[in-house]
């Protein structure tokens, strides 16, 4: 169980610069999802630790110790790949042991340990099987067993459910959240899908064209995102955002005013928003909004989309703004109708021209 | 619809299935009679020879027919075992093809990981070189090899046999492209479990690369057995013959020797190692040729 420390980490591809000077630090025992769209740079950053990737400049220290220098073999990190990356020749039993055969173990301890991590994830009856006669979920739990054998400082995971079928994904998800809580073990998790960081995290680095645009937990990351891609990027459906106009609020309070002309209170101190704030985005949740009859904003249902558990419905402001507005499950508006709504001042969000986000208390 | 349409209809749909079928079955029968009569024609000669080589030499000095009628001997087979070089020949060829099958899939496999995996100046030039070689003929390099093989004294030896024969363009694209194919992740993965470049090399790409190694292997060990010119050029001494060059040579001297009889029993002698090889790796090299021409 290791803290691992990223110091002015740099990635540069040629001229391309894919990750500018980074420091991110993970303590012990942290369960560390790192979050991003395609292309953010999360999976260079997690080999660059794992040492599959050099750096171009910056530290990494992992248990104390710095490894940036350091062969990937030799920095007490175990890695399970988006393709789980098992031996295909070798038995689940040998794929589990090579790595401990390399340091030259003795065989009793590499039996000790495999019959471990073969208990710990239920594969003991596959144990002499080879890689292609395993079902996916199956792959996998081999390849988490392959880093669980090596009682490494930390789990490094790079997108590994991205291969499982929806189920199984969420099956695995609780599974690899258990572990972590049976083990205790530092875990990086590298995924582009909220809902696993949601789930998994203890804590989320949300990056951005590799830099990082806020660390925090699930539901801080949540309910008080830094910034307008943090708030868009989590959520579904994402965040709604409407070009407003600041107006004088009551009682220290920003008030705003929507495309149509309507005059919507928010819980965000005026104070905190900058005094030459200029055009501003409110960002509304689409659970943050409500249908009531008595509400102050006028909207016309364009589309209906029905979950089951809830209902999303998409309508039009006055002033042609689209909005997503969460309604109940057994929701009976219909696409057509016009409505009244009312948001939730204390869940609004309010984001300047530099994309910075302004919250409620 | 009405019960009689719905039943029209079925009947309508299943004479169609069963035209169908019956276009399906005959396509399969004459595509299986066409293979039955190739296969005939291409067994012929072989059960011609195979007869022959039955048959008595003054016999076959008359005529060549009628090889299912008496008499037969197998005297044409005591001879060889008595006193032909065909032992020799044989043994010949099966240390050539041997030796420059192993040789040919270390260096093949060697230089496809290196162009595969790793980075050094001029890689692309270097491996465009290797491939230009695919273009140039054998007999165009028959003359500057002979000196060179004669310039250090070497003709008349396995070394001389084998040698020319390991530079094998296409051994190394085709390894360097499987190994290309080999995920980078695996060997990551190896990396990470703390195995140095030459065992992830040994341990796990190459076991991975073992379909690769058998289509080149037997195709290495197929043109080396079957190899004429070379062998023809560097070795003049009888002992040093392989088997083509040596059955070639008692095919010059017919007239004045064995006889055809001899011959035949010769050539049915030299074809058997092959056979056994293909019988033992008959799955192998019928995935080896379907791999290589069926993209």
């Amino acid at each position: 169980m290791g803290r691992i420390e990223l110091v002015g980490v740099t990635k540069r591809f040629g001229t391309a610069e894919v990750i500018p000077e980074l420091s991110l630090e993970i303590e012990p025992g942290e369960f560390a999802v790192l979050l991003g769209p395609s292309g953010c740079g999360k999976s260079t950053l997690l080999r660059m630790m794992a040492g599959l990737e050099a750096l171009t400049a910056g530290e990494i220290h992992i248990g104390g110790r710095r490894v940036d220098g350091l062969p990937p073999g030799q920095r007490g990190v175990a890695m399970v790949f988006q393709s789980y990356a098992l031996y295909p020749h070798m038995s689940v039993a040998d794929n589990l042991a090579f790595g401990l055969r390399n340091i030259g173990m003795a065989k009793e301890e590499i039996a000790t340990r495999t019959r471990e991590a073969a208990r710990i994830l239920e594969i003991e009856h596959l144990l002499e099987r080879k890689p292609m006669q395993l079902s996916g979920g199956q792959r996998q739990r081999v390849a988490i067993g392959r880093a669980i054998v090596k009682e490494p400082q930390a789990f490094l995971f790079d997108e590994p459910l991205s291969n499982l079928d929806a189920a199984l994904r969420a099956r695995t998800r609780v599974e690899i959240a258990r572990l972590h809580q049976r083990m205790g073990s530092t875990m990086i998790f590298v995924t582009h899908d909220q809902v696993e960081a949601m789930t998994m995290a203890t804590r989320i680095v949300v990056l951005n064209k590799g830099r990082i645009e806020q660390i925090g937990s699930p539901l801080e990351i949540y309910r008080r995102p830094a910034t307008r891609f943090v708030a868009g990027f989590i959520g579904t459906p994402g965040m709604n955002f409407l070009p407003v106009d600041m107006a004088e609020g009551a009682g220290g309070h920003a008030e705003v005013v929507l495309p149509g002309g309507t005059r919507l209170a928010t819980g965000i101190p005026s104070r905190n928003l900058p005094s030459n704030a200029g055009s501003l985005t409110l960002g509304v949740r689409p659970e943050a909004v409500r249908v009531n009859p008595d509400g102050p904003v006028k909207a016309e249902v364009e589309f209906v989309e029905h979950l089951g558990d809830r209902t999303h419905l998409h309508v039009a402001l006055p002033g042609g703004a689209q909005l997503v507005v969460e309604d109940a499950g057994e929701s009976v508006v219909r696409a057509g109708e016009h409505i009244a709504l009312t948001a939730d001042g204390a869940r609004l969000h309010l984001f300047d021209a530099a994309d910075r986000a302004y919250s409620a208390a | 619809m009405s019960l009689s349409s719905a039943r029209s209809a079925s009947g309508t749909a299943s004479r169609v299935r069963a035209g169908r079928m019956d276009s399906h079955q005959f396509g399969d029968r004459l595509l299986l009679g066409l293979v039955i009569l190739l296969a005939i024609l291409w067994t012929v000669p072989l059960v011609w020879v195979l007869g022959l080589s039955f048959k008595p030499n003054d016999v076959l000095m008359h005529s060549t027919g009628g090889i299912l009628s008496a008499p037969f001997t197998l005297k044409n087979y005591a001879d060889i075992l008595a006193s032909s070089n065909v032992f020799t020949w044989i043994l010949n060829s099966i240390i050539v093809s041997g030796g420059q099958t192993v040789l040919t899939l270390v260096v093949c496999s060697l230089a496809g990981y290196g162009f595969a995996r790793t980075e050094f100046p001029f890689k692309g030039v270097i491996f465009a070189l290797v491939l230009a070689g695919l273009a140039v003929p054998e007999q165009a390099i028959v003359i500057p090899l002979f000196k060179m093989f004669a310039d250090i004294n070497l003709h008349n030896t396995y070394a001389a046999l084998i040698l020319p024969r390991l530079a094998v363009p296409f051994g190394v694209f085709l390894m360097t492209q499987y190994f290309r194919a080999v995920p980078r992740e695996i060997e990551e993965a190896a990396l990470l479990d703390n195995a140095s470049r030459l065992k992830i090399f040994l341990v796990v790409v190459l076991p991975l690369s073992i379909p690769a190694q058998a289509t080149l292997g037997i195709y290495t060990f197929l043109a080396s057995w079957n190899d004429y010119l070379w062998p023809l050029i560097s070795a003049s001494k009888p002992e040093m013959f392989t088997l083509t060059v040596g059955l070639a040579s008692t095919q010059m001297n017919f007239a004045q020797s064995e006889g055809i009889g001899f011959l035949m029993a010769q050539a049915i002698f030299a074809g058997l190692p092959i056979l056994i090889l293909y019988l033992f790796f008959q799955r192998h090299i019928v995935t080896a040729v379907a791999g290589t021409t069926v993209r």
